[in-house]
């Protein structure tokens, strides 16, 4: 028995090791935040990552797609979630579920960027070459441009998030910046971006070019109408990558993915998929038909001399229910259109229509649009009037994609055209359990 | 780990040394028996009432201070040899009787007396990791006879307990068997952690988290329908922290500790037979609109939305509400809405009851127990088929059970304890979510719209299914194999030194799989079939050792001590496939699928625990325990990997003090208090403390290209994250009154929990929604009454009456921002307020003049916006109980149950979709309560005017739909009769008794829902949200009960 005075003590002690280790359960499907870009590959996979999140549901899987086209005159709510209703009739109240998944949606874009930009320059892998690194750098940049352009022009200026959240209270204490400001963090993050990144076509990535045709679009918002043609042209000039499909459905009926008319569209696939057939696809094609084209809309786009082929934007169940037909596919692997070619042309023709003496130059742009939808050029002379054709032409070509709110607000015409005659509706309410949560966050004036 | 733990430890690791080493001297030894050398003698006799005379089966007679034991016969009389020398003193023990302590000095035709108790003081309580006697216990326990509820045609026991134990709130959620319930004791003391009690089966920690991953509507089973209630000897409820602070770290939700029957020594074999099979069907179903009805409601909100749109000169409005849609089919033909014919000319079709069947209930159980000298065992079998009342939904089970006990010497026995249970389940969708969904396809679908279209073929509306298709086509199912079983040694090392150590597991092979053909619209083309297969594993498994000593010192003292340690490992392991693309309906393999994406998740959680009790009693009169218990998790954060739960509690029986000696009839009074602290672990994710990225985030990096890995932040670490503490106090009182015809237990309880886990929210740009923090404080107070009466107690005729009603007021204290639950945001957890509240539009009233519904306006701006959303209730309710009375006439016994709860509110999400005003067209069943709609001027009324402008069916929230879900309910009647003893006794059996149960016969309620303790989703945090779930069903039993 005098053995137990020297055994019990080293049992007890390996008892305590080994409890101490039993306590430490490590997971198997994720990894610790500590190690996550620390090479080549992982700076690879986090970008991929990058992508994921500006494709997912809340960005531009969905919901954020969905504000810009609900929010116009085109789309009708026929499901059973009311907050739809609350953007077609610009009602839109701070607790509007929607609104916040968006703005959720969109800062986890921005996180997952500010990682890849604040590590990926520091990641010491000799394979890791300057090209790649300054690559993927440049992707981040850009979806980050994009990201907060896509916030400025929903919400006006929003807080400026720049570096990677590592604990809970990273962000805290940050106000909103201004309008300017959060447009200025916008261009300078193109600015970043355009010289890390190569200038080859990748539809589904970010390239040099991909830079141009958001800046485009940017000046545009700007009213910086040089600038905009300018970099319009860029992509408009290259016509070995972009081109007009025709018809108007060759670049998304069929199935079809990355044609010629793409700048910019995300991937998905049958493991990531695309929500959006389903708030459009009406039961009798497996969907819920959220919202469908609403009878004004019906009109001009099967009028033929409006729509013309682009009526295929819209089909209609055998029980005599429209629907949008821009997302279709099963499994949803319909990918979401950023940033298309028709954008640039109209880009363009809008930025010629407003310089001095570029009216027919612009008229040539708009008509390239309509000539591949199968219609007659227009017949608009006035500056007037051929600001109000590109209008009307980018409320049909754009139908189904975040356009048509976007362009009546920038252009002041949101009043005219909508009846939304309170400016303080022009931008949407920020989530209200954000502002709950960040008391650094200020609502917009009049929610 | 700290010095205090080590302190704990030591003792705990010594012991399997400290047994061995004591063990090897008893091994080969004879039982140290009072042997005399007297040749055996031969003892027999008979056990019977003092007052009745009539025998005692069953009672076990002991003679003291050897080991031998038998029980009496069905006649009362027992026998056995002995090589005592009498005199000698018999101990003889009888459920419900006073034990009995004789000196016995003739060898035959001894005849022993007992005397029936009606208190429970003497019933054995199961306590944690031990028993008491019902007058030593200082904890507040509530124990449930087995027998009383286990012929509840509901699936889980758990179920079962509803109105049964004070203290205990338990909403069925829904008419599926096998279902989870809403169980809380003493209230919910966490928001993100796990709110259920804890169970112990047989001293089993048992999983009762739901393993179901397929999409039922919001639903999830429950793990604890596995287990077979015939298998029930007793339940007890442990719900003070004097109680349960010996659960540490996961008992703060009170511990519902499940005995299962076992053998008895030197007992006959005994063979149980029940059968029996009834019927279930809804009580009651919604009433809705007929197809006219429904299009003149649809006829009259386009008229009146017409009317608003010219009013505010909304052209989009004018244009679109111009033409009535139900109006003659050659009106307008070409216009937008197309015509659909004018109102009288509509149909109605009834997919209700379509859906809804009388379904059939059936239930076998057989059991074999007794006992030789050495061996005691029980063996059970046991069938249950419960179909729900809507089609095609079922559940059924089989299970074996195997207890055995060996006695291997005088000092050690072994036992194990063994369940095994197969559950099967057909889960139709009910619930919320379209597709699939079985009753938003046969309530939520308009009644004018038919069930074909013109060509013949099913027709789907509204984003639902079709009913007949679902019906038909309905292939989800579930198979649940699980194994629940114990192995123990008990060894008596000195003389009231007991040593235990025992391994337990609990193993779940939970196997879903779901078959949507392409008749079905989650199947239908272009998907083609869409069929999944998800196995999950939860696998448990425990190592506990503990030693207790008790010792019956000089003068009165008695003291106890325990001290015990425990390692307990669980891992959840999930593999998913999922297939679409099939050929055609007879392809149903996923190998045959064209799409076969896959996935697969694996947790584990590992908890280390040292734990001791001890308890001193003065002569039965002063109590004093005190329990603490350390458990180090895997779960917590770097920071915080132990906690320490302490626990102390003091009883005066103050009817054993001189001074109430000659106080009659009093025949109890006992005053109890405790304090301690307990945890809350259970429910958070294995590892919420970890800041994580994840994979899963692919993404091609060449158009065209297919997705190549990617990463991505998942979510952030806490390294401080640590236990949510409990700190509970009770007082109570028991009295017993008139010899313990009337027994009375009042506690009052105080629960403050802090730390609260909380899934805590953070602003959005952080780039994360929320992250794992110790964040809320919450706090519970109540009462709880419970009073026992034997009214009657004659031999022809007995007469109890059991009572209970608990309150329980529950506050968050703090929480540093509302939460939202929900879609639409529904519930809301706010500081001040309790959990389950419902965040809402108040609407005030109608406005008789306009048919304006008026909301309040709480910030006195004019415009109703978020600020004006207030909460305006909670589904928690104010009082809650049940009452039960039993009575037994010759071969006649008849039981009457009622449970009663007040004070709840249930928001009626079927009435929110089906009064929508018109504003879903036909999208939506219109309910005939929207036929009340406000017309014209002067019309009182709280349902407004029918139009799509302002607030009137716009504003989603609106607490016109907050409906009193308070109700008693005739839960059971129970009528039986045993076939009188001399007919039986012929045929050499001991009993035969036919009996009939009726369950859930009559509802009183406000509520105008079917059934106001529908739940929709298994979402913790809500609760009383009643969207798309079937009624429980009213049941009629008939049985048989055959004992051999």
């Amino acid at each position: 028995m005098n053995a137990f005075k020297y055994i019990v003590p080293v049992l007890a002690a390996v008892s305590l090791v080994s409890c101490k280790k039993f306590l430490e359960v490590e997971p198997v499907d994720s990894v610790s935040d500590g190690q996550t870009i620390v090479d080549k590959t992982s700076a690879e996979t986090a970008t991929r990552g990058l992508y994921r999140a500006l494709s997912a549901d809340g960005y531009y899987g969905v919901t954020f797609q969905s504000i810009g086209y609900l929010s116009g005159d085109n789309v009708q709510w026929t499901g059973s979630q009311s907050i739809i209703q609350q953007f077609i009739s610009h009602n839109v109240r701070a607790d509007n579920a929607n609104i916040a998944s968006a703005w959720s949606a969109i800062y986890t874009t921005i996180n997952r960027a500010n990682h890849i930009i604040a590590k990926v320059p520091n990641v010491t892998d000799p394979l890791f070459t300057q090209t790649l690194r300054n690559q993927l750098t440049g992707e981040a940049y850009f979806v980050r441009a994009l990201a907060y352009f896509d916030l400025a022009r929903t919400w006006g200026g929003v807080q400026l998030a720049l570096t990677p959240t590592n604990s809970a209270s990273d962000k805290t204490g940050i106000q909103r910046s201004s309008l300017a400001e959060t447009y200025a963090q916008v261009l300078s993050d193109l600015t970043a971006a355009e010289p890390l990144l190569p200038e080859t076509t990748n539809r589904v990535r970010a390239t040099k070019k991909t830079v141009w045709a958001l800046r485009a679009r940017y000046h545009l918002y700007q009213k910086e109408y040089a600038l905009a043609e300018a970099y319009a042209t860029k992509l408009l000039g290259d016509a070995a990558s972009y081109q007009l499909v025709k018809p108007y459905s060759a670049f998304f009926a069929n199935n079809v993915v990355n044609t010629q008319e793409s700048i910019f569209e995300l991937s998905y696939s049958s493991t990531y998929t695309n929500g959006h057939r389903n708030q459009w696809q009406p039961p009798a094609n497996n969907g819920t038909r959220q919202w469908a084209p609403s009878d004004a809309f019906l009109t001009l786009v099967n009028d033929a001399s409006i729509g013309g082929n682009r009526s295929a934007l819209v089909a209609k169940t055998s029980q005599g229910l429209w629907y949008g037909n821009l997302y279709y596919r099963s499994p949803a692997t319909d990918p979401a259109y950023v940033l298309r070619i028709a954008e640039q042309y109209l880009i363009r023709a809008e930025a010629r229509a407003n310089q001095p003496g570029k009216l027919t130059e612009a008229l040539a742009d708009l008509n390239a649009v309509r000539s591949r939808a199968g219609l007659a050029n227009s017949t608009a002379a006035t500056q007037n009037d051929v600001l109000l054709a590109i209008e009307n032409e980018r409320r049909i070509e754009f139908a189904f994609e975040p356009h048509r709110w976007f362009d009546l607000v920038r252009t002041d015409r949101a009043g005219t055209v909508l009846g939304v005659n309170d400016k303080n509706k022009w931008v949407l309410p920020v989530p209200a359990n954000e502002v709950l949560i960040d008391g650094s966050l200020e609502q917009n004036f009049s929610y | 780990m700290t010095k205090a733990v080590s302190v704990w430890l030591l003792p705990a690791l010594l012991m399997p040394y400290i047994v061995f080493s004591q063990e090897n001297p008893a091994k080969n030894t004879p039982a140290p028996t009072v042997k005399t050398g007297t040749d055996n003698i031969i003892l027999s006799g008979r056990v019977i009432d003092d007052k009745t005379k009539a025998p005692l089966p069953g009672a076990t007679i002991h003679i003291k201070g050897t080991t031998h034991e038998v029980a009496a016969d069905e006649k009362g009389a027992f026998k056995f040899v002995t090589g005592q020398r009498l005199p000698s003193v018999f101990v003889v023990t009888n459920v419900g009787y006073q034990p009995r302590e004789i000196t016995i000095s003739q060898a035959t035709d001894i005849v022993i007396t007992l005397h029936e108790t009606n208190s429970q003081l003497n019933d054995v309580v199961v306590v944690g990791y031990g028993t008491q006697q019902r007058k030593n216990l200082i904890s507040s326990i509530s124990k449930v006879n087995a027998a009383e509820v286990k012929e509840l045609p509901v699936a889980g026991v758990d179920a079962q307990l509803q109105g049964k134990a004070s203290g205990v709130q338990i909403n069925s959620n829904t008419g599926v068997p096998g279902d989870g319930v809403f169980i809380r004791v003493r209230g919910a003391t966490s928001i993100n952690a796990s709110n259920d009690p804890l169970y112990v089966v047989d001293g089993v920690f048992i999983n009762n988290t739901s393993l179901q991953t397929v999409n039922t509507g919001g639903r999830a089973t429950s793990p604890i329908a596995d287990i077979n209630p015939a298998d029930i000897e007793s339940i007890e409820v442990l719900k003070d922290a004097n109680a349960t602070a010996i659960y540490g770290a996961r008992g703060a939700n009170g511990v519902v500790i499940i005995t299962t029957k076992r053998g008895n020594y030197n007992a006959a074999p005994k063979v149980n037979i029940k059968a029996a099979t009834g019927w279930a069907k809804a009580a009651e179903l919604w009433k809705l609109t007929t197809g006219p009805e429904h299009a003149e409601l649809v006829n009259e909100f386009y008229a009146n939305s017409y009317q608003d749109a010219l009013t505010a000169n909304d052209a989009a409005g004018i244009t679109k509400y111009k033409y009535l849609p139900f109006r003659a089919l050659t009106d307008n033909p070409t216009a937008t809405p197309a015509p659909r014919g004018l109102p009288q000319d509509q149909n109605t079709y009834d997919r209700l009851n379509k859906l809804f069947r009388t379904a059939r209930l059936s239930d076998y159980d057989i059991s074999l127990q007794g006992g030789s000298k050495a061996t005691k065992y029980y063996l059970g079998a046991g069938y249950t088929s419960q179909e729900a009342n809507i089609k095609p939904i079922d559940f059924n089970r089989a299970s074996f059970k195997l207890n055995l006990d060996q006695r291997v010497n005088e000092k050690i026995q072994v036992g194990v304890s063994n369940s095994f249970y197969r559950t099967y389940r057909n889960q139709a969708r009910s619930g919320d979510g379209p597709a699939g969904g079985l009753l938003q396809s046969a309530l939520h679908t308009p009644t004018y719209l038919p069930e074909t279209n013109a060509d013949g073929t099913p027709a789907r509306w509204a984003g639902f299914d079709n009913l007949d298709v679902l019906i038909n086509n309905y292939d989800v199912n579930t198979i649940s194999l699980r194994y629940i079983g114990n192995i123990y040694a008990d060894a008596e090392i000195i003389p009231d030194l007991k040593f235990r150590t025992s391994f337990s597991v609990d193993y779940n092979h939970y196997n879903e799989s779901e078959y949507w053909n392409n008749q079905t619209q989650l199947g239908a083309a272009p998907t083609n079939g869409l069929a999944t297969s998800i196995q999950t594993q939860n696998t448990t498994w425990i190592n506990e050792q503990t030693l207790s000593y008790r010792k019956n010192l000089f003068g009165g003292h008695t003291f106890g001590i325990l001290v015990g340690n425990s390692v307990q490992s669980n891992s959840l392991r999930t593999d998913s496939l999922s297939g679409s693309g099939f050929p055609n309906n007879s392809f149903r393999s996923i190998a045959s699928a064209a799409n076969r994406p896959s996935s697969q998740k694996f947790a584990k959680g590992n908890l280390v625990s040292f734990f001791s009790r001890v308890d001193y009693n003065y002569s039965g009169k002063y109590f004093l325990e005190a329990s603490i218990r350390a458990d180090g998790s895997s779960r917590f954060g770097a920071n915080n990997k132990y906690g320490y739960f302490p626990s102390v509690g003091v009883a005066w029986r103050i009817r054993e003090e001189n001074f109430l000696q000659n106080v009659n009839w009093l025949s109890d009074l006992k005053l109890r208090a405790s304090v301690g602290l307990t945890g809350n672990q259970n429910g958070i994710n294995n590892f919420a403390a970890l800041g994580l990225w994840n994979g899963g985030a692919g993404y091609p990096d060449v158009a065209g290209s297919s997705d190549q890995p990617g990463t991505a932040p998942q979510q952030l670490g806490n390294d401080d994250l640590k236990w949510e503490k409990t700190r509970q106090s009770n007082i109570g009182v028991d009295v017993g009154l008139f010899n313990g015809a009337v027994s009375v237990e009042v506690n009052l309880y105080s629960k403050y929990t802090t730390d609260a886990l909380l899934q805590l929210p953070i602003n959005a740009i952080s780039g994360f929604n929320s992250y794992s923090s110790n964040a809320g404080e919450i706090s519970n107070k109540g009462y709880e009454v419970s009073i026992i009466s034997n009214n009657i107690r004659k031999k022809d005729f007995s007469w109890t009456t059991s009572f209970n009603i608990s309150g329980n007021t529950n506050k968050i204290e703090k929480l540093p921002t509302a939460v939202n639950y929900y879609n639409r945001d529904w519930v809301r957890l706010q500081e001040g307020h309790p959990l389950y509240s419902f965040w809402l539009y108040k609407q005030q009233y109608v406005d008789p003049e306009t048919g304006t519904a008026v909301f309040e306006d709480v910030t006195k701006d004019g415009s109703i916006t978020v600020a004006d959303r207030q909460i305006l209730g909670s589904a928690i309710p104010k009082f809650f109980g049940g009452i039960t009375n039993n009575l037994r006439y010759k071969d006649f016994d008849l039981g009457v149950s009622f449970t009663y709860q007040y004070g709840n509110k249930v928001f009626n999400l079927n009435r929110f979709f089906g009064e929508g005003g018109g504003t879903r067209d036909a999208n939506r069943v219109l309910l005939a309560s929207q036929l009340a709609r406000w017309q014209k001027p002067g019309d009182i009324t709280d349902v407004p005017r029918l139009t799509a402008y302002g607030n009137n069916y716009t504003l989603e929230q609106n607490s016109r739909f907050l409906e009193d879900g308070s109700f008693i309910k005739f839960s059971a009647l129970t009528f039986g009769y045993s076939l009188p003893q001399r007919i039986v006794s012929k045929a050499h059996i001991q009993n035969v008794r036919l009996y009939f149960i009726g369950s859930n016969l009559l509802w009183i309620k406000k509520y105008t829902g079917p059934d106001p303790e529908s739940n929709v989703t298994a979402v913790q945090n809500v609760q009383g949200l009643d969207l798309g779930t079937p009624p429980q069903p009213r049941t009629i039993q008939l049985g048989i009960n055959v004992t051999l």
